[in-house]
């Protein structure tokens, strides 16, 4: 309500985020596990004084590097313009309470960027081993920038005791709310993403090896990869989801259907991810062709889009959980609210006072800063669909139970006059 | 309607160091930022015209020195970025509410930086890549990645200007909310940005000098004339400098352009000097270029340049806070002192800094078989 909605028609501002974030993070996961294969493969190939596979190396980090440090990095900024421009009050939350923390990762950002341009740079102008060491740089320099970003991420669904610790209690506040409850398993399920992905990205590369020997020695190294996260991954997503609050758990059980369905995709995915690459790269690496490599990486990229939507969808009906609403509400201003009412509290509407005449615009309005930050009209999630066939007594009934009809939902906040010029805008798109 | 403004509230989360400290670094990681963004944007166009120039007079001088700007330019890009984040960070923390609502307004232009980004970057891989390759298109594809950061630098500016104007935002909005505004009925975004993009030809020149002054103990004749040429760029883009310069003064309103007029002392004291700073390293990569060492006098240049920067950059934060006079009050922040996250901060920091300056040592050594 602080700041305007900037108003995308038909795809919504959510769409626009998860399609920024899937890329980011389907390569930025590489970016991290990939650092470690190249400098564990290259410490392999050292020590088996294996020339071929070091020259492998050398073309498999020119596409890492190309990869990662263009559109892996771009992207990370875009998610950062992203929210800023949809969530803008969210966004501010998350800068102020971890300042530090972002600068923090900044520096390993500097030291993961010096040390991948070197790494690219120095092939067979370093010794072996300084350049192995530039790869381990690296890979300690991309690990802890996930450290960093990991506890900011998780703080939004778990915040912990964060949103009962004074300001007065800065540094307190900080690390509880950084070390949140879901922290560790968090970083566990993305430690073995990265892994996995690793894998799976070195596969495309390997397949296009023609060496018939060395091919079929490093797609099944390079299938190998992706064993740890099939431990990793389920033993600390079980812990994750025992973690989260309740609500965030029913929505992905059975709750909220769309969510559900892409929880079980997520889930489902990943196992035929796991089938495919026992059976092709680990049992039958001679037998593994780039298209099977690009398949899998494809399905990995579907694992990454619907698993990002969950996590993104659970943790409705907040933004940050237990402070800040998906509508940039805070939880602590709803009597404000509710006494002065939305378009009063709200800066950017163009209504403020509701009579007979404008009752239609002031409707329009409530929904912009009410509603839009997760609803379309007429595109994604569009609201006109989904009231269709309702009477506006039924819509103002909704209206007034959605926290309890629509667990997902936040409550409606404003004054009954309020609510009604929305039922009557809402009841008004279908007539 | 015209006259509404409309100010969000700052974010109610007290800043977690003291203001001064959070101003120092917005300012110091905005200079590395403008350092590393004039080497990567100015090098584009320098390298591309050299490479025409190369290819017409068939001289294999511009043809190396556009070669050798080729490897420069994706890392010149990579520290634009990754020192870019820092400032980023905290014009947020400190201006956030002026920041988020001009961005909104013209989400889109803002956003489309993203994309231009995107293609330009990986345009000047391609040219480095692909530099033997590609002989007769290559110099199209680095201008072109050149020209779409000349249109990130105005977007830019389009959106750092806006938000330094809350009284445009409420009429701009309401008439569109769809985030498809740009900000050209502003006065000052134009030479302000021009202002910019001279300094980054200019600045980039030196970059050619330095690489000349790096050359010049292997390959003298070759050295010299990077050291000419480079600094050639850098003359001609400061002299068009100092009339842009002016453009841009005066295009200011009164008000601000008094503040360096004597209005202000320290801003008045700061412009002075760095308008000194400026002529002086003018002279001194002239004097360089005929002189029987070069390094010492161009090194004097480039040191006073530099400087000119940094005072150039506090003179945009004091015009930034003369701008938000009337709504930016720094003794409102509640601050509470996150000690132990600084304290890790400046442990992670130092650390940093040496691990980068170990890895830098190893390349260094590399020099006479690399260089």
């Amino acid at each position: 309500m602080n700041y305007p909605v900037w108003d995308i028609p038909l795809i919504g501002g959510g769409l626009l985020i998860g399609f920024v974030a899937i890329i980011h993070v389907f390569i930025s996961h590489f970016a991290v596990g990939g650092g470690i294969y190249l400098a564990l493969t290259e410490r392999k190939a050292i020590k088996e004084n294996n020339k071929a596979l070091l020259d492998f190396l050398k073309k498999h980090s020119r596409f890492f590097l190309l990869l990662t440090v263009v559109l892996g990095a771009v992207s990370g900024v875009g998610i950062w313009f992203t929210i800023g421009l949809v969530h803008p009050s969210a966004t501010s939350t998350l800068i102020h309470s971890y300042v530090f923390g972002w600068a923090i990762e900044w520096v390993f950002f500097i030291v993961e960027i010096s040390a991948i341009l070197i790494y690219y740079a120095t092939w067979d102008k370093l010794d072996p081993k300084t350049h192995n060491i530039i790869g381990w740089i690296y890979f300690a320099g991309a690990y802890l920038s996930l450290v960093i970003i990991n506890g900011i991420l998780t703080f939004m669904l778990t915040t912990g005791s964060w949103t009962e610790i004074p300001f007065t209690e800065p540094s307190k506040k900080f690390w509880l709310g950084f070390f949140n409850p879901s922290y560790f398993p968090s970083l566990f399920i993305r430690t073995g993403v990265a892994l996995a992905l690793a894998g799976l990205y070195s596969l495309i590369t390997a397949t296009r090896l023609k060496d018939e020997d060395l091919r079929a020695e490093l797609v099944q190294y390079s299938g190998k990869w992706l064993v740890p996260a099939f431990i990793l991954i389920p033993v600390a997503g079980i812990w994750y989801i025992s973690i989260i609050p309740p609500l965030a758990r029913e929505i992905s059980m059975g709750g909220a259907p769309a969510v559900t369905v892409f929880a079980a995709l997520s889930v489902v995915f990943s196992l035929i991810i796991a089938l495919f690459a026992w059976l092709g790269p680990i049992k039958t690496p001679r037998q593994t062709s780039f298209a099977f490599a690009l398949g899998l990486l494809v399905i990995g990229f579907m694992v990454t889009a619907v698993t990002e939507w969950v996590r993104e969808a659970v943790r409705k009906p907040y933004i940050i959980y237990e402070y800040m609403y998906s509508n940039s509400i805070l939880k602590e201003s709803a009597d404000k609210i509710n006494s002065l009412g939305t378009l009063n509290v709200a800066k950017w509407v163009s209504v403020k006072e509701i009579n007979d005449e404008n009752k239609l615009k002031a409707g329009e309005e409530i929904f912009k800063v009410q509603c839009q930050s997760c609803h379309t009209i007429d595109g994604y999630n569009g609201i006109k669909k989904l009231v269709n066939g309702w009477s506006e007594t039924y819509i103002d009934f909704q209206l007034q139970h959605l926290d309890m009809l629509k667990g997902f939902m936040p409550p409606f906040y404003g004054t009954e006059q309020e609510r009604k010029a929305l039922a009557k805008w809402l009841y008004n798109l279908n007539k | 309607m015209n006259e509404q403004i409309i100010l969000p509230e700052p974010d109610p989360i007290p800043l977690p160091a003291p203001y001064w400290l959070l101003k120092f670094l917005l300012v110091l990681t905005f200079i590395l930022h403008i350092i590393a963004m004039n080497f990567a944007l100015g090098g584009g166009f320098i390298a591309g015209i050299t490479d025409l120039i190369g290819r017409k007079k068939n001289n294999q001088f511009y043809t190396n020195l556009s070669a050798s700007l080729s490897k420069m330019l994706p890392i010149a890009t990579a520290f634009t970025i990754t020192l870019g984040i820092a400032p980023l960070l905290f014009v947020q923390v400190l201006y956030g509410q002026y920041f988020y609502t001009s961005s909104i307004i013209m989400a889109w232009p803002w956003l489309s930086v993203i994309l231009l980004l995107i293609i330009g970057y990986y345009g000047y891989y391609i040219y480095q890549f692909n530099f033997e390759k590609l002989s007769g298109i290559r110099a199209w594809i680095v201008l072109g990645s050149a020209v779409l950061f000349a249109v990130i630098g105005l977007i830019y500016t389009n959106n750092l200007v806006l938000m330094l104007t809350p009284e445009k935002w409420a009429q701009k909005y309401f008439t569109n909310p769809h985030g498809t505004n740009l900000n050209f009925d502003d006065p000052t975004v134009i030479p302000r940005y021009l202002h910019f993009f001279v300094a980054s030809i200019s600045v980039a020149g030196l970059l050619v000098l330095i690489y000349g002054l790096g050359k010049i103990n292997k390959d003298e004749k070759y050295g010299r004339w990077a050291i000419k040429y480079g600094g050639l760029w850098f003359v001609i883009g400061t002299i068009v400098q100092y009339a842009v310069g002016i453009w841009f003064l005066l295009s200011l309103k009164k008000e601000f352009l008094l503040l360096f007029m004597g209005e202000n002392s320290l801003a008045t004291i700061i412009f002075g000097v760095s308008v000194l700073l400026s002529l002086l390293s003018l002279i001194l990569i002239l004097l360089s270029f005929n002189a029987l060492n070069p390094k010492p006098l161009a090194i004097g240049g480039i040191v006073s340049l530099f400087l000119t920067i940094a005072g150039m950059s506090i003179m945009r934060d004091i015009l930034r806070n003369a701008y938000l006079q009337n709504y930016f009050k720094p003794e409102q922040f509640d601050v509470q002192i996150q000690i132990s996250v600084l304290l890790v901060f400046a442990v992670v920091f130092v650390a940093g800094l040496i691990t980068v300056g170990y890895m830098l040592s190893k390349v260094l050594k590399l020099k006479p078989t690399t260089a």
